[in-house]
């Protein structure tokens, strides 16, 4: 599904990343991990091709520029105006519209929210509400893969048990291949089929069993007590 | 003193008419102007069209086609040089407004006697409408609203959002530089009735406006226009009843609807 081979991303003098090789295949959800400023969101921008980088990306074995409408994309900041005047069913049919109405309000439930919302003003909506938002827009049609910028920032416990359970309703009734930032390694490692862990370079990648080594981890966030990672929540 | 009489006027049913393409025309763009901050945008577009009026004096063409020419040829540099410079746009702007305006000053001083042309450019005339001009302004408007009905929902996407824009295939790219050359020649038409200094005040109050009312896209639309539709027939009656100079007036009556919805309103 997705194939990055030697991808390095510069800006200026400063390496943003350098030589990151991995594979994520057709149906499988991949996290990606590492410290603030190690480059994730660069990662991502960089597999959807929105900035210029070095190296091969294929997604379906075409650049990313060439399948953008196969792709769900929620990013890590959405900053707008809250005075604007759209209505949530407005933002849902921005990409394409004719969405019929029982899609919306069934879409709404599976992120966790009511129908009702619709007609809301999208400015009106809570912080956690609109990443709701933001996600249900993203999959509303369906995409073959979907990438989430830190996607459960702004949301609860619960909401985000709810949230994972969603990813994996993607995965396994659409075949969504999904990828996403996360900082949470607990609650991933027991979600996903791979980690990507960057640090300006690859640090490590595979099922997170195997890759999450206390090795690893230390290499990762230049710490050694690896439980400090994980909170002992199991979904 | 008879309401309609302004109306037995073919002047000024020309401008009315004229008046009310551009009052949807300016409205519709000017949701996508104050969402993405671009008031400055019609500014300087308006006071750079001096230099393309002044070309037109000189050498003798009609100043309307030329004016909307040179508006589109600033469009696509501003464009450009935003994509390949990364400045902000309103710096971009700035900089091709008062160079632009300077030419049109500079080429100004060569022309001898007294110019009415200019004049009307500057602050506006009912008078200055010839039916060619009409039919200038109804064709562009409705080829500009063809296109701007079609592609609303990608430019509030874009606007909002232009990386979930890119990403779900919208052409962001194309569509911003059309937003940027159907903004000039809008801003142009408009100059014919509300002048240089005043044209932008029709981009942003009617959506202003809106905005204090509206709590859906789809009603900002209708408001913004229908606002703009207000604004445009009173001013341009009260500047007939009263002969104020048309452009003048008919800002004063959006800040005055302005005013009293900011009042009445609970935003």
């Amino acid at each position: 599904m997705i194939q990055v081979k030697n991808l390095s991303v510069v800006f200026g003098n400063q390496t943003i990343l350098s030589h990151v090789s991995f594979d994520v295949n057709h149906g499988e959800i991949a996290a990606i991990i590492g410290p603030n400023g190690s480059g994730k969101t660069t990662l991502i921008r960089a597999v959807l091709g929105l900035i210029p980088s070095d190296g091969e990306v294929l997604i379906d074995n075409e650049p990313p520029s060439h399948v953008r409408s196969h792709v769900g994309y929620v990013p890590q900041r959405f900053r707008f105006d809250p005075n604007f005047p759209i209505t949530v069913r407005e933002y849902l049919d921005l990409p394409k519209p004719h969405v019929h109405k029982h899609e919306h309000a069934h879409k709404l439930k599976e992120v966790g929210l009511e129908a009702s919302i619709l007609h809301k003003p999208l400015g009106s909506l809570s912080g956690g509400q609109l990443q709701r938002v933001l996600i249900a827009q993203a999959t509303i049609h369906h995409p073959s893969l979907l990438i989430l910028d830190e996607p459960s920032t702004g949301i609860d416990i619960v909401g985000e048990e709810q949230f994972y359970d969603l990813l994996k309703e993607q995965r396994d009734q659409h075949g969504t291949t999904v990828v996403l930032v996360s900082h949470d390694i607990a609650v991933i490692s027991n979600v996903v089929d791979q980690v990507i862990c960057v640090n300006k370079k690859l640090v490590c990648f595979g099922p997170p069993k195997q890759a999450l080594t206390q090795e690893k981890l230390s290499e990762l966030y230049g710490k050694t007590d690896t439980s400090l990672y994980f909170h002992h929540r199991h979904y | 003193m008879d309401l309609f009489q302004f109306l037995q006027y073919p002047f000024m049913q020309r401008a009315l008419i004229a008046g009310m393409f551009l009052g949807i025309l300016l409205a519709g763009l000017g949701i996508f102007v104050t969402l993405r901050k671009m008031a400055f945008f019609g500014e300087g577009i308006a006071h750079a069209s001096l230099a393309g009026i002044a070309i037109a004096i000189l050498t003798g063409f009609s100043p309307l086609p030329v004016a909307i020419v040179w508006a589109i040829l600033l469009a696509l540099l501003i464009f450009i040089l935003e994509q390949k410079t990364k400045l902000p746009i309103d710096t971009v702007i700035g900089i091709f407004f008062t160079s632009a305006m300077a030419l049109g000053v500079i080429l100004m001083n060569f022309t001898s006697g007294y110019q009415p042309e200019l004049l009307s450019f500057l602050f506006g005339s009912i008078l200055s409408v010839s039916v060619i001009d009409l039919w200038i302004i109804a064709i562009l408007t409705i080829l500009i609203l063809t296109w701007l009905i079609a592609s609303r929902r990608q430019l509030t996407f874009l606007s909002l959002s232009e990386e979930q824009a890119i990403v779900s295939g919208i052409p962001v790219r194309f569509q911003t530089a059309v937003l940027y050359v159907a903004l000039s020649i809008a801003t142009v038409l408009g100059v014919k009735i509300l002048g240089i200094i005043l044209v932008s005040a029709l981009i942003i109050i009617p959506p202003a406006i809106s905005r204090l009312h509206a709590k859906s896209f789809r009603a900002h639309m209708i408001l913004a226009v229908l606002f703009s539709e207000i604004i445009i027939v009173f001013g341009l009656a009260l500047s007939f009843f009263y002969d104020l100079p048309s452009g003048a007036t008919i800002v004063l009556v959006g800040a005055f609807i302005f005013l009293i919805s900011f009042i009445f309103s609970n935003k």
